[in-house]
């Protein structure tokens, strides 16, 4: 099967990762680049509990753990399907208790679904999932980037690096962050599953910063993705951000977190 | 008789217009080879492992052998980066004579160690480290007395300790779950790969 698929105006690549799921990369939109590499990194799961009792359980004894989705994981092939009006790639991982699905959804009209269905009993059912999707957007080219969040009842531009969570407020198609493109105007618009509980780290893109292969930082030290927030300027820069949602255990499962994408103005 | 004409001096000639050189544009994204984002082959594996052993940096991983590939995969980096265009490998392995994380970046093109990470991080498990870990529970007294009729291994979790309290903080660990071949989970035995020994051993209930 080929990793190149030119279907419902989009043309992209994709590959099997080690731990990252399916990677998509240099996908275009109706001819010009969007995505330079978008991936899922890890879903961290910890524990919540419906009741807390701080005199039993007065510290939370049991760090977050995860499994990779990748090549040892992987149930049956990847697959790619069209449906009407478009095209999506999808595939099983399962180990143990933990099952999940993953698709890349592209529509005609410019919409991108990076979703991830949870099922599976989970050690038990007071767990937490935390995808963390992984984009690099390059709309019309690496650098010229600036982010924007809506908040107080329009878009604010986003001057420096930092992790924004979903207040609640949205435009009115439900998006929360964008990312635009100073050159072309073009932009990436991303609203959140109303229950992903969501929020996005917007990052200054650094060789060397890549995904990696643990959310686990040195000791002591955040862990990925906000081990990689500083200070720095976004505006004109070349931005990656992390979606990341907080499923938690009190949602139906199976439950598919993860955000829509539209690519616009191209 | 009319004076002849002074003959015209022969025009100098026009020193020649520089041909017109189209600004070097910098290298873009847009024009990305996609072939470098490709799967390593075995043969590019092996290139990139010999590279990064061969580095003095990583001298005494390689001498003493108590490490672990944890993953080769190729990478691909952006112009106007210097290696933009080179055939790389990102190899992430695991130290355990020394507890650390390597992280690096191989030019399978130049055939040098581009980038290199030492740090006390604690990168995914390897494969084998998940069956280790799931070895060394399995022949565990106080894991054996907790399992019930038909339960077994389901899964390695990748797994750290959130408090420094914990010994999974600070030393390289892994959840191994136990349980039935439906899914259903009964025990979770916390595995020290450094020590190779069990942990800690949790109802699934109260994991």
């Amino acid at each position: 099967m080929s990793n190149v698929i030119t279907e419902a105006n989009w043309k992209f690549h994709w590959r099997l990762t080690e731990s990252a799921g399916i990677m998509i990369y240099l996908a275009d939109f109706k001819g010009r680049r969007v995505l330079w590499e978008g991936s899922l990194p890890y879903v961290t799961v910890d524990h919540q509990r419906q009741e807390v009792d701080p005199q039993k359980d007065p510290s939370e004894p049991h760090g977050p753990w995860w499994i990779p989705l990748g090549t040892r994981t992987l149930v049956g092939p990847v697959r790619v399907q069209s449906f009407r009006g478009g095209v999506e790639l999808s595939a099983n991982f399962v180990a143990g208790p933990y099952q999940y699905t993953q698709l890349w959804r592209f529509h005609d009209d410019g919409r991108l679904c990076p979703w991830l269905t949870i099922g599976g009993p989970g050690v038990h059912d007071q767990h937490t999932y935390h995808p963390h999707f992984r984009f690099d957007f390059d709309l019309d080219g690496a650098d010229d980037d600036a982010f924007e969040r809506f908040e107080e009842g329009r878009w604010q531009r986003v001057e420096r690096e930092g992790w924004f969570p979903y207040s609640g407020e949205a435009d009115e198609h439900g998006n929360v962050w964008r990312q635009i493109d100073f050159g072309s105007r073009a932009s990436i618009n991303i609203r959140p599953h109303t229950w992903d509980d969501a929020e996005v780290f917007a990052i200054r893109y650094h060789d060397g910063e890549w995904a990696p292969f643990s959310p686990r930082s040195s000791q002591g030290s955040q862990p990925f993705p906000a081990g990689y927030v500083g200070d720095e300027e976004l505006d004109g820069k070349d931005v990656s951000l992390w979606y990341v949602a907080h499923v938690h255990f009190d949602q139906s499962f199976p439950y598919t977190a993860g955000p829509w994408i539209r690519v616009e103005g191209l | 008789m009319a004076a002849k004409k002074p003959k015209k001096a022969a025009k100098p000639a026009k020193p020649k217009a520089k041909a017109k050189v189209a600004p070097k544009k910098p290298p873009d994204v847009l024009a990305a080879d996609p072939s470098l984002f490709d799967p390593l082959t075995p043969g590019e594996i092996a290139d990139a492992l010999r590279t990064l052993t061969e580095d003095r940096r990583v001298a005494s991983m390689a001498k003493v052998g108590r490490y672990r590939v944890i993953c080769t995969e190729p990478l691909v980096v952006k112009p106007p980066h210097w290696m933009a265009g080179h055939r790389l490998a990102r190899v992430v392995a695991y130290d355990y004579a020394s507890a650390r994380a390597v992280d690096a970046c191989i030019d399978l093109d130049a055939g040098v160690v581009a980038h290199l990470q030492l740090d006390q991080s604690q990168p995914m498990l390897s494969r084998d480290e998940e069956a280790l870990a799931v070895s060394i529970a399995m022949v565990d007294e106080s894991v054996r007395a907790k399992l019930a009729m038909g339960d077994m291994p389901l899964a390695t979790l990748h797994y750290w300790g959130r408090s420094s309290l914990d010994i999974s903080y600070n030393r390289r660990s892994a959840a191994v779950t136990f349980g039935r071949s439906d899914g259903h989970a009964s025990l979770v035995a916390v595995v020290d790969l450094i020590d190779q020994q069990v942990t800690q051993v949790v109802p699934a209930e109260l994991w």
